[in-house]
């Protein structure tokens, strides 16, 4: 039942990263163009001072040497200002970028099929806005920035050295060995390293958190070992996993190190034995091994930031995934005749070829009140999303007005049939904010009989801020009681004929149930209502009664029909109510 | 390198967060110094290669003399493999130096945690020891990552400045003098960085919340309406979130140019001052050319200075907050004597509220105030602050047992009972003993095992969140039931299953329980209806006790509180 969101291909992310570039054609050019400025502006010194080394050799005088300091001294201020500017407009590119990525993630996070929603639950979803997104800021703001700056550098000071002479070429050829299969060994087997790393890391945090959280249960329980040795344990995997990275790194670096080290050593000796041949000037021989020396720096920020460039691509992708969900939803235009809800042989699986549901009839009268009863994992809770249009059926309709749900835009569907679960959301903003969901715009007498309604007003008129009081994570915590009683002021909103309650009000504390199921029946008040639930007292009161035994209704009829019938609900009925 | 992590943390010097680093730093000292050994070798080997390329400049290239010049890049060469070789032995030690005090920190965070069990939550947020996990361990482990190329940068600068001196005193002056300069001109702006930083971090701390938030809300707004109000919430603070971020930008641009124009004007005056020099012979063009070495170099050693100065202050914050966790002490301590535990089978009994339990029997507690209910059964098993001496078995009060004989005879398992992470089979089998399958059958789970792919071998998630809050209780009771204590005390244990599942665990638990002794709160008729003995508590006291369909009949009172579902909805 918990389905992963996708992950987009390659080909999808390279599209969008093309399609965003296009966007900003102006500055990511002006971008580009300012910082091949500043690294061509940074190569001068290298050939000056080459051109001094010639001229010490050569004997000169210190106006010569004041002049070239000056030279220097230019360029560098030059430099500096171009990077600047630079820097600046790139940086300001990447902020652009990164918030069109988020704001375009959460847009389609928020476009989700409700059927996925639902079945997918958060976790993923979550992961991948927290993580993801952080992850992507980072390449976005910083490696990706670098990494160009990195490249142009160093195609730039390369091409610098080869201008001294095309002999430079030949020493550089020396780094290739050690750094192509150096990085082809490394990057095939980096990524899967770093990642058992990062999760092992992950899994010391929930070790951790769940020790502390479950602090006492661990002492309850007399967990208190294990739970040490748990810890331990996980310290050892992540040893193991960084032992392995180590030993990547322990013969990556040092390869490396040496294909840095060999072209400057190479210039040196090659251009050496040309000036003694005559065949280039000292000048010539400093300058070229200045510059090769110079390629260092880039070259190993560029090989660097490459992982962290993957990891950016990997978060895009699953991003990017979250629009790739098909929508289960197909819009006939259809009106509803009437509000009567009926579902004829209907037939649900979540995994193909395991049917929840096996061929259910119900027809609910308007205005009626039905109760469905029955074991857990016995497709209450399924046919109570499918009553409400969450998912389509299998087989068979499921129909309002004679009109399937799925047929309906989901913001008609809305207005006909809501499904209220145990769940509360309260979000992080004002009480009103959090109220008007379905209604943007309520007047305040709109969201106050509301409250009303579901008797709120009371307390939320007694906070000294009253409908302005910040509510959510961070700001005013509510009660359980009092989340479940705004999740129901929304309803009253909303406005819907009929209502789907699945153990509305079950995981609330028993103290406040009383006050809740008050604000409930008000709510139910002049509406259709399917109540799944877990108390027999609720199917006491209902219209009529539902069994949903193994993915069927084994039994439906009224109260007092099927306690008389004598079937599986009239047993039940006698053990609860007691003999007393 | 040993193997990590060490079995014993030791016990850690926790009086403050200065002595809490010298005493991690202590217990790691052979890897620092072994760190710090290939740090100065590293350093060093950075320091002489512009010398030695001065060298082979001079006496290779500018005499023509190819026997010098194969020997000097010879040199260098070696030089260069020595840094290699002294660069990955330092990284692995620094790496060391890193896991091994953070492993550290973690098992002494587990070891207090469990140490201090139910007290924690009642004297700490929660949240602030999960931190300790999820950051603090990493500005612990990286103070002590750094020290080895800290160590290595101050033995090079030294170094540096040294053979600067000797070729020409104006020059090392400029460089031990000059570069400190440089580094504390840098400072002004770090200010306005650090102040613009901030503002940004927080406001993406903020923006990231929101997503957060409307992601675990999403099925509300996908069911009810307001994607639009939020997501342009969402796009307004993404928004400001980006003008923050050109505002650091604008600094942080500055200070890019800067790291670019410092160390190039220090590079121009000792290019300018050293082509001087050599103008009058003093130096030769290779040595020039080594200037220029050391002058690019030289910022290094500087980085890692403030980099060390950074991350000590991180560390310290981190030690403190460690510190705090490890100062705490438990509310319920072991007396200075334990008395003799009283023989298998004896009466609980609690003085405070008239409360008497029978070995063997089932009882069950009844209020009006789940708090009540809740509040005894934490005191009958020592779980409640602070601890009294009302609550007693075989007359000996629970304070005077030694707490791991209390908590081996006497479990009580509460409505915030955790499932962890792991193999279920072996979460479920607490302690090894066996008879899950049993405990399974009671708490009517079979069906959670049949809806896993793996069965009782599956992967728990974490807080056994895949699990629906009706299956998890449904687990937790097997997993109490499995620990198969003396005495048991349940609360509320099956407030989130079905009427259906109910009745199934009703009937079968008093068998389960047969010959020990069970201890229920709850208002359901279908559990009262089937334990030995009902008591019913109001206002701190037990008024009255009997059997469900005794109170039933007999006490007005009772019948209020257990069927006032029916009387309410119906009426």
């Amino acid at each position: 039942m918990n389905q992963r969101l996708p992950v987009a291909g390659p080909a999808a992310v390279r599209r969008y990263a093309r399609d965003l570039a296009r966007r900003h054609p102006r500055m990511l050019w002006s971008a580009l163009a300012l910082h091949v400025l500043a690294a061509t502006a940074g190569l001068a010194a290298p050939r000056l001072l080459g051109g001094l080394v010639q001229a010490v050799e050569d004997g000169t005088t210190t106006a010569h040497v004041d002049r070239i300091a000056m030279l220097l001294a230019g360029f560098l201020v030059l430099q500096t200002v171009l990077t600047r500017y630079a820097r600046y407009l790139s940086q300001v590119l990447g902020e652009q970028v990164l918030a069109e990525l988020r704001e375009d993630f959460v847009a389609n996070a928020l476009a989700l099929p409700v059927g996925t929603v639902e079945s997918a639950g958060s976790g993923d979803l979550l992961t991948r806005t927290s993580r993801d997104v952080d992850q992507l800021g980072w390449s976005v703001r910083w490696a990706l920035p670098e990494w160009t700056i990195a490249v142009v550098t160093a195609v730039l000071t390369f091409a610098a050295a080869l201008s001294v002479g095309w002999w430079v070429f030949l020493p550089c050829l020396l780094a290739l060995p050690p750094l192509v299969t150096g990085l082809r060994w490394y990057l095939r087997r980096a990524r899967p390293g770093y990642e058992r790393e990062s999760a092992s890391y992950s899994q010391i945090t929930t070790t951790l958190a769940e020790t502390v959280e479950g602090a006492r249960t661990v002492e309850a329980l007399g967990l208190g070992r294990e739970r040490v040795a748990r810890a331990d344990a996980d310290c050892k995997e992540s040893y193991d996993a960084e032992r392995y990275t180590l030993r990547l790194r322990t013969v990556f670096f040092p390869s490396m190190e040496i294909a840095y080290l060999l072209p400057v050593v190479g210039t040196l000796l090659f251009g050496g034995w040309l000036y003694t041949r005559g065949e280039v000037s000292l000048a010539e021989v400093t300058a070229a091994t200045l510059y090769v020396q110079m390629l260092i720096d880039p070259v190993d920020r560029l090989i660097s930031i490459l992982d962290e460039l993957q990891m950016g691509a990997a978060s895009l992708a699953r991003l990017l995934g979250v629009a790739e969900v098909p929508d289960d939803r197909s819009v006939t235009g259809a009106v509803p005749a009437d509000e009567k809800l009926d579902a004829e042989d209907v037939r649900f699986s979540y995994i193909e070829g395991r049917d929840v549901l096996h061929g259910v009839d119900l027809d609910v009268g308007i205005g009626e009140r039905i109760a469905m009863v029955g074991p857990s994992g016995a497709g209450k809770s399924t046919l109570g999303r499918l009553l409400a249009g969450i998912h389509p059926p299998r087989t068979g309709r499921v129909t309002v007005g004679d009109v399937g749900l799925v047929e309906l835009p989901l913001d008609d569907l809305r207005g006909h049939v809501a499904l209220v679960t145990q769940e509360h959301h309260v979000f992080v903003g004002t009480l009103r904010e959090n109220v008007v969901l379905a209604r943007p715009g309520s007047s305040d007498s709109a969201i106050t009989s509301a409250l009303e309604a579901v008797d709120a007003w009371e307390w939320v008129s007694a906070l000294p801020e009253g409908l302005d009081t910040v509510v959510g994570s961070g700001g005013r915590a509510l009660t359980p009681a009092q989340a479940q009683q705004v999740a129901l002021a929304r309803l009253v909103l909303a406005d819907p004929h009929t209502l789907v309650l699945d153990e509305a009000t079950s995981l609330i504390d028993p103290r406040a149930a009383r006050h809740l199921e008050r604000s409930l029946a008000a709510v139910l008040e002049g509406r259709t209502v399917i109540a799944i639930a877990h108390r027999l007292f609720s199917a006491h009161d209902a219209d009529r009664v539902a069994v949903v035994e193994d993915g069927v209704i084994s039994e439906f009829g009224s109260h007092d029909e099927l306690v008389a019938a004598g079937g599986s609900y009239a047993a039940l009925w006698e053990s609860w109510h007691g003999k007393g | 390198m040993r193997s990590l992590p060490v079995p014993d943390p030791g016990i850690a010097d926790h009086r403050t967060p200065g002595r809490f680093l010298w005493w991690m730093a202590k217990a790691q000292w052979v890897t620092l110094l072994g760190g710090m050994f290939f740090g100065i070798l590293w350093g060093s080997a950075q320091a002489v290669m512009p010398a030695v390329l001065g060298r082979a400049i001079d006496r290779g290239v500018a005499d023509k003399d190819t026997s010098q010049l194969v020997y000097w890049t010879g040199v260098m060469l070696a030089v260069g493999l020595v840094q290699a070789i002294s660069g990955i032995m330092r990284h692995r030690f620094a790496v060391t130096n890193w896991l091994t005090a953070a492993y550290r920190t973690v098992q002494l965070v587990s070891r207090q945690t469990v140490r201090l069990g139910g007290t924690l939550p009642r004297k700490v947020s929660t949240g602030e020891v999960v931190a300790i996990g999820t950051s603090d361990l990493s500005h612990l482990g990286s103070l002590m990552d750094v020290s080895a190329r800290f160590t290595g940068s101050v033995v090079s600068f030294f170094l540096v400045a040294f053979l600067l001196l000797r070729t020409s005193v104006t020059l090392g002056l400029v460089v031990l003098i000059g570069v400190p300069l440089l580094m504390v001109a840098v400072g002004p702006l770090l200010k306005p960085l650090q102040t613009r930083s901030a503002h940004q971090r927080q406001l993406m701390g903020a923006l990231s919340n929101t997503a957060s938030d409307i992601v675990g809300g999403l099925r509300v707004l996908r069911g009810i309406g307001g994607e639009q109000v939020f997501l342009e919430r969402y796009r307004r603070e993404s928004q400001s979130t980006r003008s923050a971020g050109v505002q650091v930008a604008r600094v942080q641009s500055v200070l890019d140019a800067l790291q670019v124009l410092l160390p190039g004007i220090f590079v121009v005056v000792v290019v300018w001052l050293g082509a001087r020099t050599a103008v009058s012979g003093q130096i030769s063009a290779g040595e020039l050319v080594a200037f220029y070495g050391y002058a690019a170099f030289l910022m290094l050693p500087l980085r890692t200075a403030t980099e060390f100065a950074n991350r000590y202050i991180r560390a310290h914050v981190a030690a403190r907050r460690v510190c705090v966790v490890l100062a705490l002490e438990p509310d319920v301590e072991d007396p200075a004597s334990p008395q003799a535990p009283p023989p298998v089978g004896s009466v609980l009994a609690d003085a405070r509220t008239g409360l008497r339990v029978e070995p063997g029997r089932m009882v069950a507690i009844v209020s009006d105030q789940p708090d009540d209910s809740a509040e005894l059964a934490d005191r009958l098993g020592l779980c409640a602050a602070p601890a009294d001496d009302d609550v007693t078995l075989g007359g000996v009060p629970l304070t005077a047992l030694a707490r791991a004989e209390v908590r081996r005879r006497i479990v009580v398992s509460d409505t915030s009972s955790q499932l962890f992470s792991g193999r279920l089979g072996a979460g479920l089998d607490v302690g090894g003993r066996g008879g899950v399958d049993a405990a399974m059958h009671t708490a009517s789970a079979e069906d959670v095992l049949e809806g896993l792919t793996d069965g009782i071998d599956t992967v728990v998630a974490e807080r056994g969140r895949t699990f629906s809050g009706g299956q998890r209780q449904r687990l937790v009771l097997a997993r109490a039931l499995t620990t198969d204590p003396e005495i048991l005390v349940l609360v509320e244990p099956t407030s989130a299953v079905d009427a259906h599942t109910e009745a199934r665990i009703a009937s079968r638990l008093r068998d389960h329980r047969a010959g020990r002794t069970t201890v229920v709160t709850t208002v359901s008729p279908l559990l009262l209806d089937a334990v030995d003995e009902v008591a019913l508590l109001v206002g701190g006291r037990i008024v009255a006790t009997g059997t469900h369909a005794e109170l039933l009949e007999t006490d007005a009172a009772y019948r209020a509180v257990v069927t006032r579902d029916v009387s309410e909805v119906a009426s």
